[in-house]
């Protein structure tokens, strides 16, 4: 079976489907393609996202897709020194939901649909060739070879990347680079404040933090992330021990596992090359401090894709042509990325005691607005070692 | 390479690969073994510890 359209998205997550609609909304025949049978599951994410980046994004917030509202953040040390920062005491302006990965995945990918995009599931890529001005992409469905054959193809495989290899691109993740993560879904979470997002940082998660996710009066996503090369134990092993000796969570039970990698070395060098670009997570869209990255996988996504619809009605989809997508995304997204790339070396080389004491500084403090510049500000304040590695930063 | 019954097909091992011969699909993963150099990273990396190297 062949199939021909002027461009295939692989991979369904947000920013597959945002890739997707924009390059459906500004002309081009799009079709996407996903492995899974179902979009959104099973999900590998906390599900935290900003308001801000929804607003920006122009995404209507849905009751069909947030679990809870978020007014607050609470920071555990080693110790268990804990700083709140909530609504009450502070601005929030970066406050945002938890979202229903399963649903909100879903939700996008209609949108893109009903811009014209054509969605096949269960549909693995197994390989990519060059012919001439064009891709030849082949693929699997359900024991059916397909060769699909398009003109722009835009890699949103995840951390896998094997999209953007295939088109010779450097998207392995350094082992260094990818936190490994585990998180249960768990009811009976005795949380403080069912509307704050927890962060417990140490020996707890080495190289990474353990998060509450709050999705409900007792439900939350309790997960951690690992950096694998910094630690003897996996994350799963890691999280168990979290989950038994953390207060809030030691008499929950969990009903989901969930577990992947989160490539947290920033947006990769070159994202582009003739006929093909690489998104999201493939192309490291990941906050390398927080780790976040659906907000910032679909800029990525929209930006991709009307490069790729203008590139099409141009009849020049170069390298040279499509390198307007990698300037623009490191101008809107990568630019602040730089700075949580330093400030997650840092956070990675202080000590137990180390955090002990800032966290005790920082109930010392008084913020006057909450979001991860402010934090490090504040923490530039109170950290020689800070200010020598963070100070001209922010 | 063994791939413990547990494995939840996450795709981390595949992203990690610094030759890229992992393919995870649904519910199944392949490594092209007859290009693997042996340097294990992939195991290391998994979350739950699926994956053994013979």
């Amino acid at each position: 079976m062949l199939i021909e359209t002027d461009v295939l998205v692989i991979g369904a997550g947000p920013a597959g489907s945002s890739a997707a609609k924009h390059a459906a909304l500004n002309g081009a025949n799009v079709l996407m393609i996903e492995k899974k049978s179902e979009i959104g599951a099973p999900k590998r994410c906390a599900e935290g996202v900003s308001k801000d980046g929804l607003i920006e994004l122009g995404v209507e917030p849905s009751s069909r897709w947030i679990t809870s509202e978020i007014n607050g953040v609470r920071l555990v040390s080693p110790n268990g020194t804990d700083v709140w920062l909530t609504e009450e005491t502070v601005k929030l302006p970066e406050m945002g939901y938890v979202l229903e990965r399963k649903v909100f995945d879903k939700h996008m990918a209609m949108d893109a649909a009903r811009a014209g995009v054509a969605i096949m599931l269960k549909t693995l890529a197994k390989g990519l060739e060059r012919k001439n001005d064009h891709l030849i992409v082949k693929a699997e469905r359900m024991g059916e070879k397909i060769e699909i054959k398009a003109r722009i193809v835009i890699g949103a495989d995840g951390p896998e990347s094997r999209v953007g290899r295939w088109g010779g691109l450097k998207t392995a993740v350094k082992p260094k680079d990818m936190e490994s993560g585990a998180q249960f879904e768990m009811v009976g979470v005795e949380m403080e404040n069912p509307n704050a997002l927890e962060f417990y940082f140490g020996e707890v998660a080495p190289g990474g933090y353990a998060w509450v996710f709050p999705k409900g009066e007792d439900i939350a996503n309790v997960g951690l992330a690992v950096i694998s090369t910094l630690t003897e134990k996996s994350a799963y092993e890691h999280l168990v021990d979290f989950v038994k000796t953390c207060p809030t969570t030691k008499n929950a039970t969990a009903v989901e596992l969930n577990i992947g990698g989160d490539p947290v070395g920033g947006i990769l060098k070159k994202i582009a090359t003739d006929n093909l670009m690489v998104v999201g997570d493939a192309a490291g869209m990941v906050n390398p401090l927080t780790g976040g990255g659906i907000i910032s996988g679909m800029q990525g996504g929209r930006i991709a894709g009307e490069v790729a619809a203008a590139a099409i009605k141009e009849e020049n989809i170069s390298e040279k042509r499509l390198t307007e997508y990698g300037e623009r995304c490191k101008k809107e997204i990568g630019d602040s990325f730089n700075k949580y790339m330093k400030a997650r070396s840092y956070l990675e080389s202080l000590s137990d005691e180390e955090l002990d004491s800032i966290a005790k500084a920082f109930n010392e403090t008084e913020f006057e607005k909450i979001s991860t510049t402010e934090l490090i500000k504040v923490l530039v304040k109170v950290s020689p070692k800070a200010l020598l590695k963070l100070g001209k930063l922010f | 390479m063994i791939v413990k019954e547990w494995c939840m097909y996450c795709g981390e091992c595949a992203g990690v690969c610094p030759r890229c011969l992992i393919e995870v699909g649904e519910t199944n993963i392949t490594f092209d073994e007859s290009s693997c150099k042996d340097c294990k990273i992939c195991v290391q990396a998994c979350p739950v510890r699926a994956l053994i190297k013979e």
